[in-house]
């Protein structure tokens, strides 16, 4: 019965994650309070918009009792915006979103699918970490509530097109050490480019992992011995030994 | 400015309050199986998490089993977006169990033995839950006794074991600790040095970045970073 998948999550389980992302809804039909699982569902009363998660949302489509409203940032002109910053800067990709003001205390952090970027308030101006999962399923499901699917497709296999560039020549910096910074990554791109990265990583790791001991043994030991472990020695002469 | 960071944080706990706690437990029991099926090693069992989310798994099912039958379109409607939800829920649950049981099976003595630490020290959260222990334990039973009549009775004493550390190798196998990991920041946590490189990185909240397991541990199990 276990698992007899790599580690990394497959692009089913991304889709899975990204049907938890709310997004808001027209509803055609009364549909009463339910108690879900995930949290109360509240009564919807058509022509009131509700924020309801996507899977809820795409069965509602599919059975044509509500209307799904896409999200600002799936609009070409926003895509446009998008597209043209994405082009314009080589090295990184578009910022995500704006983050909610950070939690007090121990309070419980939110972070994707749980943020609320994908509902009819959402940021225009940015992608989110589930943009390119959210507008196909969108585009698949309910492509008659946008205006112009076809131009919004377009669009999104462009900035597909230029983000997976991006990613591929980002693998040029790639080091045994690890410690990239990948800011306004999308969940499917990372899926997709998860098993190389790593795997180029790891791989430069094993590769100058005797050389990598040497040091942290020393670096132990200065700090054993009270020296501080700001001493600059020469790799290549721990080599020589 | 710092008016303007107060009535942030007022704001955000009241959000926070808002949450449904079943929202907050979704969130988490997501966490938990995003991390389960990155991360190389094995994080602690979040019983409490697990417990809230299978009893209301429960209470859900009898109130589906009560229901159906009922010839009421507008019931039955409602039930089938109860059951949507349910088996999305069992899908998560399975999926996390699934991805512990792969890591049980790949390393079990290593992690018998980490988990024998973590009980002995006290430890609120065990490594294992007990349904996973008592598996490791009877299957890492089994296969030694296998062992032992088909093959490994037939050694010198000397080679019987199956957990030999002496002569310079280890014959417990461990995961890689320091296989690279992708992690979102939700705190904090300033600069991050990597040991045995010498590079150090600085990670902000919001931030992506792809590091080495055994840099970031802590901070995950300290719920600061998330795998994704």
């Amino acid at each position: 019965m276990a698992l007899p998948l790599p580690p990394g999550l497959t692009p089913p389980e991304i889709a899975f994650i990204c049907e938890m992302e709310l997004v808001t809804i027209i509803p055609r039909q009364k549909l009463e309070e339910l108690r879900l699982l995930g949290g109360p569902l509240k009564a919807l009363n058509p022509p009131q918009r509700a924020s309801i998660p996507l899977w809820l949302a795409l069965l509602l489509k599919r059975q044509r009792r509500a209307n799904i409203v896409p999200p600002p940032w799936l609009s070409p002109i926003s895509l446009h915006a998008i597209l043209d910053h994405e082009t314009n800067e080589e090295d990184a990709f578009s910022p995500p979103p704006r983050l909610p003001p950070a939690p007090t205390g121990n309070a419980l952090v939110y972070s994707p699918p749980f943020l609320q970027s994908s509902t009819a308030n959402a940021a225009p101006d940015a992608l989110p970490y589930h943009w390119l999962e959210m507008g196909e399923m969108l585009l698949e499901v309910a492509s008659d509530d946008f205006e112009e699917p076809d131009i919004v497709r377009k669009f999104l296999r462009g900035l597909r097109e230029v983000r997976m560039a991006k990613l591929r020549k980002g693998v040029e910096v790639l080091d045994a050490a690890g410690g990239i910074k990948m800011n306004g990554v999308g969940a499917m791109e990372l899926g997709e480019a998860r098993s190389f990265i790593t795997g180029v990583i790891d791989g430069l790791r094993k590769i100058s992992a005797s050389k990598e001991q040497q040091r942290k043994d020393r670096e132990r030991e200065e700090r054993e011995n009270g020296y501080s472990g700001t001493q600059d020695y020469d790799d290549d002469e721990m080599d020589m030994q | 400015m710092d008016d303007m960071d107060d009535i942030d944080d007022i704001i955000a706990e009241i959000a926070v309050d808002n949450t449904p706690a079943e929202t907050r437990d979704l969130q988490d029991l997501t966490r938990c199986w995003v991390a389960e099926r990155i991360a190389p090693e094995m994080l602690a069992w979040p019983h409490d998490v697990v417990d809230r989310v299978l009893e209301r798994i429960r209470r859900q099912i009898e109130l589906v089993e009560d229901q159906t039958g009922s010839m009421d379109p507008k019931t039955n409607f409602k039930l089938i977006v109860v059951q949507t939800e349910l088996e999305r829920f069992k899908f998560l649950v399975r999926g996390f169990l699934r991805a512990r049981l792969k890591k049980i099976d790949a390393h079990p003595l290593y992690i018998l033995a980490q988990h024998n630490d973590s009980s002995r020290s006290g430890d609120l959260n065990p490594l294992l839950s007990p349904s996973e222990y008592q598996y490791l334990t009877t299957h890492q039973s089994l296969l030694s006794a296998h062992y032992k009549s088909s093959f490994l009775g037939q050694f010198p004493a000397s080679l019987q074991r199956l957990d030999d550390t002496t002569g310079g190798v280890n014959m417990i196998d461990r995961p890689d600790e320091d296989a690279a990991v992708f992690v979102r920041c939700l705190k904090d946590v300033g600069d991050l040095a990597i040991e045995g490189t010498g590079s150090s990185v600085d990670i902000k909240r919001g931030d992506v970045w792809v590091v080495r397991w055994s840099a970031v541990r802590r901070w995950v199990e300290a719920g600061d970073l998330e795998v994704i």
